[in-house]
């Protein structure tokens, strides 16, 4: 059964030779021409996610439905009404760009009759016309890009993955590539799993956003739901000397509760009505100095920075 | 909010559109291997030197006989195969490294395809490069006594032998990490085999040892198989089965060469799908 659901997956799980178990049974659901992120540190199993949907990696166990196709017995199928963007380049350098779009659309079972209106199609879109007949070893990194996103949209999935689009990229083509996205967002059907690192991206381009953490789905929701759950608004004091003492001495006033965390020096704590005057009071007394102290919205990377905070402490 | 239709079963796939597919991929590898003509043309250097120089060199210092250059220029043979599949196998590495070897992972083709793709490459290749070599060799020379059912024996022996060869190549690229590992690998694959499978000299000519071994090589049967259809000579053929009938001697190495193409072509695609998967 689908479910109604463009994407359903139920214990999904990874374990790679030498018991490295990238992906710990995960669970979730994405409606059809829902933008839906998979968001977490490096290492936390999106992509591992992405390949055992697209058939590229072998589930060690559970099961996942593309359009209500089972990707380990029905995988052609499966395969036929998806494509992907993969976060490395993977390209025919030395094929011109208009052959390696031939060749996806031939793949993907596009009819002979329509591949040539198709690609003068997908070429206008993504203005790849002075491009599309070089070898796309001469590409710049932002083009290949850009032909790689033209290149999964030909054979006009149901489920596009995007494996961290944007990775890699000047901050002028990130934009630009943004930019595509939510326009391809906004006018189609199609159901988009993206894969990313960066907050803003997640942000501005998904309904809702799932983060993992070491291989586990550890908060969903829409970026809203999950900023609410947080508690809105939050104080961020950065201190001098042990952030662990001053938590602490936050708890011990009643101020901190469980979902207070450190980062560095920095402490998030949600206000609850407390004044950020009140927190800096209770961690001086404590013996540690406090260098500011600030109310402010809570922001998805609040959000983010709880849920895989050791990650990224361990990360830097 | 979209709805999506409800899904048809995994509808099996047709012959016609297996072969399409087979088609696609087979014309994207040509025309990545056109774009590096070192593949075409490179293996053919050494098989050529040695038809052309060096068995006639051979011929006059040694004193050997005219038939010495056919059955060099057939030896030969047995180099040129190996060497041209293996620069077929390479490219695997390269795809897997550096080219879409994921996009086609993730394409709605069966896996097998996608060797069968790069087999057909490989063949087409080998099959102009031997086609040159004969023509190079009778340009200089050098004859060859073939007659219709002559020609199919050897036909069959080159094709088969090469399908085999390419089924190892494949393998090797799935089962190597590094292209420097896999041309490391090449000498004991491609050379070794063809110095002991009675190219430059029967295998009686061998220590007994070795030429028990030399019988269990499929280039061995392949090449007698070449000489017997290209040649009329059945010295290759009797060295390995020590029979008097010809024709059985002929069969029981085209089963020999049969065996190792399917065998090597079901592992290649086996382990192929094995480790191409993460």
């Amino acid at each position: 059964m689908t479910n109604g659901s463009a994407i359903q997956v139920r214990g999904l799980r990874k374990v790679f030779p030498g018991g490295v178990e990238a992906v710990s049974g995960v669970d979730f659901d994405v409606r059809p021409g829902e933008v839906f992120s998979l968001l977490g540190p490096n290492g936390a199993g999106k992509s591992t996610t992405i390949g055992m949907l697209t058939g590229t990696v072998a589930p060690t166990g559970g099961s996942a439905r593309l359009a209500g196709f089972d990707v380990a017995t029905e995988p052609l199928a499966a395969r036929r009404i998806s494509s992907v963007l993969f976060q490395d380049p993977v390209v025919d350098r030395p094929l011109t760009g208009r052959r390696n779009l031939e060749i996806h659309a031939r793949l993907w079972g596009v009819p002979g009759r329509e591949i040539d209106g198709r690609l003068e199609a997908i070429v206008d879109a993504f203005a790849l016309a002075e491009l599309v007949d070089r070898p796309v070893g001469t590409y710049s990194g932002g083009e290949r890009r850009r032909l790689e996103i033209a290149r999964a949209l030909v054979s006009e999935p149901t489920v596009l993955f995007l494996d961290e689009p944007t990775v890699g990229l000047d901050p002028r083509i990130r934009l630009e590539l943004l930019d595509v996205i939510v326009r391809l967002r906004d006018r189609s059907d199609m159901t988009i799993l993206l894969t990313t690192h960066y907050l803003d991206e997640a942000e501005r381009l998904s309904d809702r956003i799932a983060i993992m953490r070491a291989g586990r789905i550890v908060a969903l929701g829409s970026s809203r739901d999950l900023i609410a759950g947080l508690g809105d608004p939050i104080l961020e004091l950065h201190v001098h000397g042990d952030p662990g003492a001053a938590l602490a001495s936050l708890g011990r006033a009643g101020i901190a509760r469980a979902d207070a965390f450190a980062v560095g020096s920095t402490l998030i704590v949600s206000a609850r009505g407390r004044s950020a005057g009140e927190a800096r009071a209770a961690i001086v007394a404590a013996g540690v100095e406090v260098l500011t102290a600030v109310e402010r919205r809570t922001t998805l990377d609040d959000v983010y920075l709880w849920f895989t905070g050791d990650d990224l402490a361990e990360a830097a | 909010m979209a709805t999506i239709a409800t899904p048809a079963a995994d509808r099996p796939e047709s012959m016609r559109s297996i072969f399409a597919h087979v088609a696609t991929l087979a014309r994207r590898r040509s025309q990545l291997t056109v774009r590096t003509p070192r593949e075409l043309f490179v293996p053919l250097l050494t098989p050529i030197l040695f038809a052309l120089v060096i068995a006639p060199a051979l011929k006059q210092a040694l004193h050997t006989s005219v038939a010495y250059e056919s059955f060099i220029a057939v030896g030969t043979i047995g180099l040129l195969v190996p060497l041209n599949t293996m620069f077929a196998g390479l490219s695997v590495i390269v795809d897997r490294e550096a080219g879409a070897q994921r996009e086609l992972l993730a394409a709605p083709v069966r896996r097998p395809t996608l060797v069968l793709g790069n087999l057909a490459v490989a063949f087409a290749v080998t099959a102009f490069q031997i086609a040159a070599l004969i023509v190079a060799s009778v340009a200089r020379g050098i004859h060859f006594d073939a007659t219709a059912g002559g020609a199919a024996w050897f036909l069959a022996a080159s094709a088969l032998f090469t399908i085999g060869m390419y089924g190892a190549a494949e393998t090797l690229a799935s089962r190597v990490p590094k292209q420097e590992e896999y041309i490391a690998r090449v000498p004991a694959i491609a050379i070794v085999p063809w110095f002991l499978g009675g190219s430059l000299f029967p295998i009686a000519a061998l220590p007994i040892g070795l030429a028990w071994l030399a019988r269990l090589l499929p280039i061995t049967h392949a090449l007698a198989l070449m000489r017997y259809g290209l040649l009329g000579e059945v010295g290759g053929l009797r060295d390995i089965w020590g029979m008097t009938s010809a024709p059985m001697m002929a069969w029981l190495s085209l089963l020999v060469v049969t065996t190792f193409a399917a065998v090597l072509t079901a592992v290649s695609v086996r382990i192929f799908a094995r480790s191409a998967l993460r």
